[in-house]
């Protein structure tokens, strides 16, 4: 196919068009990003930039390359020999990729939900506790206050709040899902990665988890990786288009769903392949 | 019936009845499910007549001694007085031993293979595990015999007695001479028996954890120790009790490699470097003493029984935890 066209797309060229949308400080910077599986090159020389306080989308056909670039954000690839990824990943400024930085550390920063809810096999209250008492010291009354806080901004706190050292694994997927956000969000990060995360909850699940989205961005950097188009549309305010491991396009969210740049975009979003 | 079901051919062609229609290869099929039930009843009965063979020929012995049997630590063959305490209790304890020391070095093979283990090393590794299950139980005696006792008795009993033995109540675990043999020295030949078996499963376990719950807890910032302290034994907790209760099971019944080391003396002693005996070591070395109608004999397959109770208990509970663990 033709190479990424325009990588260096501007987000600010195109403010005039949604100033709420895309007017924000950069919070991560990927410059010419590439990522190896072994062999296979995923993903190839990605350029672009991730609001603070803002939802980005990152949309495109199974195995485009977006959840690969989810698992560089949060380092997840180190767990994995034969993953290696070059180029940079700037953190407020701070290159991420790398060996001089302990992904340890990336991932408080830079917290993950997957696809899939994953409660630790422990009770509802301890699965929030356990995030945070690898990296603070809290008193019991400090850490009754996270967990209520977490559970409340995650909006599973009326359902779980009598049931907290119950365990996790007798909620329903949706309300596991939740607490695995309220989890994420405990040892408070600045970014929040969301891989799917919807893709496994009934529909009533999915609207909750887009509501909490929608909140949570007040406080978090948000990015979302979905395979529902229409989700990306209600929920990101950008939206990038990645296609067999390139980044096709990215604009604020109403651009793309009604005028896209690239033919390839506009035939992904309207149905045409993927 | 067949009146009705002629109907069904609706087409003019004679049909026969279906009532009436024989089908093809029906006595073979007859044969065969006869034969695969035979197969199936053949396990309870020959597992049901070695309980009953056991019991019946050790009802004298329990008749003779009563419950007194189970605790009564003499083993006369002269005065015809027998008890099975010190078998009961050299059994479990040298079992205990054994697990207590395979368990750790499980915990450590089995998490290095699935978690730090490089691709290149994994497979020598597993097979190495693999192959030590595979040495013959006579081999491990021979060994234990000729080179563990040896270095024992010279390098690690005499310091154990000297440094602990004078500390109370621990003391008495470090008491007597430096022999070599001994319920400890049984235990640790055992330990290296059982460890390819717990290992195996501990591996299994931590090979069914999801990944993505392990790089959910990744993902909060957890290091390698803090993920299987926390996410991956108790998650697999219940397969992995299982499993040493599996490999508790094998220490009990183990018989030649224990034989060899442990003295066969019918004498209760605290002390891990006495001289002592378990069930089977016992059985195996008098047997062929055991004449006839005696009630040595008797006695010999009484112990058997206890055996046998005691292996069943801890399967079926290793059997219960592995399967509850599975269905959540």
């Amino acid at each position: 196919m033709t190479s990424a066209v325009d990588p260096t797309f501007n987000i600010a060229s195109s403010v005039a068009a949604k100033p709420d949308a895309v007017q924000a400080p950069t919070k991560v910077k990927v410059e010419g990003l590439n990522f190896y599986y072994g062999q296979n090159h995923a993903l190839k020389n990605i350029n672009f930039e991730i609001p603070e306080k803002r939802v980005t989308a990152m949309i495109g056909p199974s195995g485009c390359g977006k959840s690969t670039l989810l698992r560089v954000f949060n380092r997840m690839y180190d767990l994995y020999p034969g993953q290696r990824a070059e180029g940079q990943v700037l953190f407020d400024g701070v290159n991420i990729v790398g060996k001089e930085l302990d992904p340890t550390i990336v991932r408080t920063r830079i917290g993950m939900v997957f696809q899939k809810p994953t409660p630790f096999p422990m009770s509802i209250y301890d699965n929030i506790a356990f995030g945070v008492r690898l990296h603070e010291n809290l008193s019991k009354s400090k850490m009754d206050e996270r967990v209520e806080s977490c559970l409340r901004k995650a909006a599973i706190w009326d359902e779980a709040k009598d049931r907290l050292h119950t365990s996790a694994l007798g909620l329903s997927g949706g309300q596991q899902q939740r607490l695995c956000i309220a989890r994420t969000i405990a040892v408070q990060p600045e970014v929040i990665l969301l891989d799917e995360p919807t893709s496994a909850l009934d529909p009533i699940s999915t609207s909750k988890i887009e509501d909490l989205i929608d909140e949570l961005k007040q406080d978090f950097t948000i990015v979302i990786v979905t395979h529902n188009m229409q989700q990306a549309a209600r929920c990101a305010d950008i939206t990038a288009f990645f296609y067999l491991g390139e980044l096709v396009e990215v604009a604020p969210s109403d651009v793309i769903f009604t005028n896209p740049r690239q033919i390839k975009t506009r035939d992904y979003i309207t149905g045409r392949f993927g | 019936m067949s009146a009705t079901m002629t109907g069904l051919s609706g087409d003019g062609v004679q049909a026969v009845s279906i009532g009436a229609a024989k089908p093809v290869g029906r006595l073979a099929d007859r044969v065969f499910v006869g034969l695969l039930w035979g197969c199936g009843i053949f396990v309870l009965v020959l597992l049901g007549l070695i309980i009953a063979m056991l019991f019946h020929g050790g009802l004298p012995a329990f008749r003779a001694f009563g419950l007194d049997f189970l605790w009564t630590a003499t083993w006369n063959p002269v005065t015809e007085n027998f008890g099975a305490l010190v078998m009961i209790y050299g059994t479990i304890f040298s079992a205990i031993i054994a697990v207590v020391v395979a368990l750790p070095l499980s915990f450590g093979i089995a998490f290095f293979l699935t978690e730090i283990a490089p691709p290149v090393l994994r497979r020598p590794i597993g097979v190495a595990v693999q192959l030590l299950a595979a040495v013959p139980s006579i081999i491990y005696g021979m060994w234990g015999f000729f080179i563990i006792s040896p270095l024992m008795a010279a390098y690690v009993q005499p310091p154990l007695i000297e440094w602990l033995g004078p500390i109370p109540v621990i003391g008495d675990l470090f008491q007597g001479p430096a022999l070599g043999g001994g319920m400890l020295t049984a235990g640790l030949i055992m330990a290296v028996m059982i460890l390819p078996f717990i290992t195996a499963m501990f591996v299994e376990t931590l090979e069914s954890i999801p990944p993505m719950l392990k790089e959910s807890a990744y993902g909060v910032g957890a290091t390698t120790f803090e993920v299987y302290k926390n996410i991956s034994v108790p998650f697999g907790r219940t397969a992995m009790v299982g499993a040493i209760m599996l490999g508790l099971g094998r220490a009990l019944g183990e018989t030649m490699a224990v034989t060899f080391v442990i003295g066969n003396a019918t004498r209760l002693s605290a002390s891990l470097f006495a001289p002592g005996a378990t069930i089977a070591s016992t059985i195996a070395n008098e047997f062929p003493e055991a004449a006839q109608g005696t009630l040595k004999l008797d006695s010999l397959l009484a112990l058997g029984f206890i055996l046998f109770v005691i292996s069943f208990i801890v399967l079926a509970l290793s059997r219960y935890l592995v399967r509850s663990n599975l269905k959540s």
